[in-house]
């Protein structure tokens, strides 16, 4: 079973993202920002993080960043999540190494659509 | 005026000769009159159903009229020839093939010229008969010619297929 | 008043639900396979989208409807089961009613509602609002892509691309999911192996994908690579008067190769691909990849084509057309041999040209009436689907040969002993799954059915892997009724073949199914109607086997032209194994019983002379045509064979409905009529009229 975790400081987006994910047959790890997320990748690889931009600690693009420096997630698929204004933000993220970006608000299906498709 | 009335109650017949007797059918049910071909034999039939023949591309029964009459056989002649009929069969078409000893004429008879069939004095059965005409001195036998080949004698035609099949 | 675009859907819907109906049948069987789900929710998806363009809107509304289901069955949030399967079989006959525009349109209203109040209940509950929602932006969508095009996509990838995640292969597989794709990777890229670097992406890829899904699409695919990727789109044409572009051109149009360097190459007439790779001009790669490219332009043309230049004809036109033909080889026959006889050669030449002609002509004629027997088939998947639903039993239709042709009336009328057969065997072959289970079988019952060449037949069988039959139940039954004497010795083949008599049933209980016992003489009627045989095979405990063995065309044969005192007889040549010489002395020999010696065996054979109480002049030598029928040899004695003989098999009619052992007429090159022998029939007749005679 592929493991994917969820980064985000809204817990109603994380559910949102985690039923979504479980239902399709994911095992999915909730992290409330950039930092509790390193941490938890320390313990547990995953194979693919979808995450916020806008988190307190550590943002996503700064999250981004000090993924793609461990060796073990240099290739992981990650995939920002964005609102229509962070243009620029998104540009930033996928400097610093994103796979891809899903527009908030956003259907469960596109989010299965965009996991199903990046995840190979 | 009157003649046409008169008319329209007058229907032709083709009158045939088997031995001595004259035999008519209703024209209308006359397709074509064939000089003899060779006629193929099918095995197991009853004999009076002599065989079959080409008529241009359909394969059409021939049937011995006079063995169907009982009359007695003869060789063939010059003038010997096919009638081909149509005729119906449980709701059906056919068309058959009949073989007469020479066709005579075609003639129209009115309905007062016409009697029933007589009960005795001839040799055919009855139920073959659609009744009796006169032209001058001679008799015309008028076949109804469906009758000749209705279920019930083709039934038996099945049955002598049947026996012929057990041997 | 009749609309185009209308008809246009409903001639394209009714292949559609055909393949639906087909596919839902298949998902039955394999209830996870990604394909068909993804085959189904395509086939809903175009019928929702060009049902709304025809003005079929309540059409178009209810395929939305179930189009949902299925989309969270391929997003893999519905498990596929078999309520759905069988609620989704019945939307699907709804929609083929409400195309067919049958029945009252407030009733077909209430069962929609219905209908989709059932399905919906298979939604996930998270789910329900989000889908109803997008119901309209998705019709809309659906309205502008119907037809299909031809797309060149070139991608090549930053080289650090692996460093964002990004894996090449979901951008190549989401393409995949848009169409027909075939992918060619450009490897000429990829360094020796002291200075490649495993991170960095070395390799491009070109794409030749057919699709209906729209450029939009395809550029969706890459949106987030668009940054990080040199990407090239293009329509290729394959209108059906243009020639497919050479491979120089495709090059050229590509920017593979420099127009001038192809000038230069073509000048010197080789075989081009070979020519730039050996000059340096192009990889073999990108050759490679423009032959691809080529050949799908080329299919696609040719699929075109195909499409355009078939057309409908009644089939009433094409029977006339085989009469004509009979009639055509009738005439050419006698033209041949009437010229034998010449001496004229400019004549024989001409009778020689009509023959081969005609033949030719013949063929043709005959080739146009064959049908795939497929077609048939599918049908049968319905078929099996309700009753193992009827019959509480599960069961799965395994097809093999779908392809093979058979003449088209003999298609037609084999349908309906062939429900028979299945029914029979569903019915009262197989075994509940709890009796299955019990005597060790998988639960599923399996009915195998296949066609088969052979010759100048095809072989169809009918095969189930259930009870199978018992034999002395059926030599019992077969006593009591009076169809066998008690004593008789009959092997298992003629034991089973009493099912074949009329009012004959084993079956101790009577369904609705599967009637009372009639039937299966009707089976056996119209099989030998279009001169064929059946036969069966059985193992008790292990399953039954029918086997239907049909000419290949009803209309013209090739035959063997006997004579026998005068009289022409034809018997089919596919059945004729050799002529031998019967002096005799060995007659005498055999002490009367009708056996002869072929190479050492021992053959019996029927004096058809004396069978058809033939009489004429005896010929010093007879000759005994040995046959194959029903598996076993037997001689036919005649006075001489003539030779082959083209044979246009004409009906004897209904005086001769009742004969036995003649199965047909034809008409000769001289005119006259030759009876066609049925070789089975007469061997049976045989062989009745000896036991008979011995008993």
């Amino acid at each position: 079973m592929k493991r994917i975790m969820t980064v985000d400081d809204s817990a109603t987006v994380r559910q949102m993202v985690g039923f979504t994910l479980k239902d399709a047959g994911y095992e999915v790890v909730e992290a409330e920002d950039g930092v509790d997320a390193l941490e938890k990748l320390k313990k547990t690889p995953v194979h693919m993080l979808i995450t916020d931009l806008n988190m307190p600690r550590l943002d996503g693009v700064g999250l981004i960043r000090e993924v793609r420096k461990d060796p073990a997630n240099r290739f992981i698929p990650i995939i920002m999540l964005t609102t229509e204004s962070q243009e620029s933000k998104k540009l930033e993220g996928k400097q610093a190494g994103a796979s891809g970006w899903i527009v908030k608000p956003f259907k469960p299906e596109q989010l299965l659509g965009v996991v199903k498709m990046v995840l190979v | 005026m009157n003649t046409a009335e008169n008319q329209s109650e007058r229907q032709q017949y083709l009158t045939f000769r088997l031995g001595e007797e004259i035999f008519a059918v209703d024209v209308t049910q006359v397709r074509e009159i064939l000089d003899l071909i060779p006629i193929t034999r099918v095995p197991q039939m009853p004999e009076f159903m002599l065989g079959v023949i080409n008529l241009r591309g359909s394969v059409v029964p021939v049937i011995n009229l006079r063995r169907k009459f009982r009359m007695e056989q003869v060789e063939n002649t010059r003038e010997s020839c096919i009638i081909v009929l149509e005729i119906q069969l449980e709701g059906e078409q056919l068309v058959i093939g009949a073989l007469a000893d020479s066709v005579q004429e075609v003639l129209e008879l009115g309905e007062e010229q016409i009697e029933p069939a007589p009960r005795i004095g001839t040799r055919l059965n009855t139920e073959f008969i659609r009744g009796m005409g006169k032209k001058e001195d001679d008799f015309l036998i008028i076949l109804d010619i469906d009758r000749v080949f209705s279920s019930d004698e083709l039934a038996r035609v099945q049955d002598v297929g049947e026996l012929a099949e057990e041997g | 008043m009749s609309d185009p675009v209308r008809d246009a859907f409903r001639e394209e819907s009714a292949e559609l639900l055909l393949d639906l109906e087909n596919g839902l049948l298949e998902l039955a069987e394999s209830q996870d396979d990604d394909e068909i789900i993804g085959r189904i929710f395509r086939i809903l998806h175009t019928i929702k989208g060009s049902g709304g363009m025809a003005g079929f809107e309540d059409v178009s509304a209810f395929a939305h409807e179930i189009e949902a289901i299925f989309e969270e069955v391929r997003n893999g949030h519905l498990e596929v089961s078999r309520e759905l399967l069988n609620q989704t079989l019945a939307a699907r006959d709804l929609l083929k009613a409400m195309i067919d525009d049958e029945g009252e349109s407030s009733l077909r209203q209430e069962e929609a509602r219905q209908l989709t109040e059932a399905l919906r209940t298979f939604f996930p509950q998270t789910n329900e609002t989000a889908i109803s929602a997008e119901v309209s932006d998705d019709v809309v969508e659906s309205r502008e892509e119907t037809t299909e095009r031809l797309y060149r996509i070139r991608f090549r990838l930053a080289p650090d691309i692996f460093c964002k995640g990004v894996n090449p292969l979901y951008l190549i597989r989401e393409l995949k999911q848009l169409g027909r794709c075939r992918v060619i990777a450009q490897v000429d890229e990829i360094p020796t192996l002291q200075e490649f670097d495993a991170e960095q992406c070395y390799v491009c890829w070109d794409l030749i994908l057919l699709t209906s899904a729209g450029l939009n699409a395809i550029r969706d695919v890459f949106i987030f690579v668009e940054d990080d990727c040199e990407l090239q789109i293009d329509e290729l044409s394959f209108d059906d008067d243009e020639d497919p572009n050479r491979l120089g051109e495709i090059l050229v149009e590509r920017g593979d190769l420099s127009s001038d360097d192809l000038q230069a190459v073509l000048s010197e007439r080789h075989k081009i691909g070979e020519l730039l790779v050996e000059k340096n001009l192009v990889s073999s790669s990108s050759v490679d990849s423009a032959l691809v490219e080529q050949e799908e332009v080329r299919l696609q043309q040719k699929r075109n084509s195909a499409g355009t230049s078939s057309i409908r004809v009644r089939s009433e036109k094409l029977d006339l057309l085989v009469d004509l033909i009979g009639e055509l080889v009738t005439v050419q026959a006698r033209l041949s041999q009437n010229v034998a006889g010449q001496t004229e050669s400019e004549l024989c030449n001409i009778s020689e040209e009509v023959e081969r002609l005609t033949w030719a002509l013949r063929d043709q004629v005959l080739n146009i009436r064959m049908l795939p027997i497929g077609t048939t088939f599918s049908k049968f998947k319905r078929l099996v689907h309700d009753l193992s639903q009827e019959l509480g039993k599960s069961v799965q239709l395994v097809t093999d040969g779908a392809e093979t042709e058979l003449d088209k009336t003999v298609i037609d009328r084999l349908h309906d002993p062939l429900v028979h057969l299945i029914r029979n065997c569903i019915d009262h072959g197989l075994e509940s799954p709890q009796q299955r289970q019990t005597a060790g079988k998988p639960s599923m019952g399996t009915v195998h059915l296949s066609a088969i060449h052979a010759g100048a037949y095809v072989i169809i069988k009918v095969e189930d892997d259930g009870i199978g039959l018992d034999a002395e139940a059926l030599r019992e039954k077969g006593i009591a009724m009076g169809l066998i004497p008690a004593n008789s010795e009959l092997g298992d083949k003629e034991l089973f073949s009493l099912i074949l008599q009329p009012g004959f049933s084993t079956a101790k209980s009577v369904t609705s199914v599967s009637g009372r016992g009639v039937g299966m003489d009707v089976v056996r009627q119209e099989v030998e109607s279009l001169r064929g045989t059946i036969e069966i095979e059985s193992r008790e405990g292990a399953g039954t086997c029918f086997s239907i063995k049909l000419p290949l065309t009803l209309a013209i044969i090739d035959g063997l032209l006997v004579n026998i005192g005068g009289d022409n007889f034809v018997m089919p040549l596919s059945a004729v194994e050799e002529c031998i010489e019967l002096d005799h002395r060995t007659v005498e020999k055999a002490h009367g019983r009708n056996l002869v010696h072929v190479r050492g065996e021992i053959v019996p054979y029927v004096r058809l002379r004396d069978f058809f109480e033939i009489h004429g002049p005896l010929p010093e030598l007879e000759q005994v045509v040995i046959v194959e029928v029903e598996g076993e040899r037997v001689g036919f004695a005649v006075d001489y064979v003539v030779g082959e003989h083209q044979t246009v098999i004409k009906a004897l009619g209904k005086l001769y409905r009742h004969l036995q052992g003649i199965s047909g007429a034809t008409i000769l090159g001289d005119g006259t009529v030759a009876l066609i022998l049925d070789l089975a029939g007469l061997s049976k007749l045989a062989e009745r009229e000896e036991k008979e005679l011995s008993a």
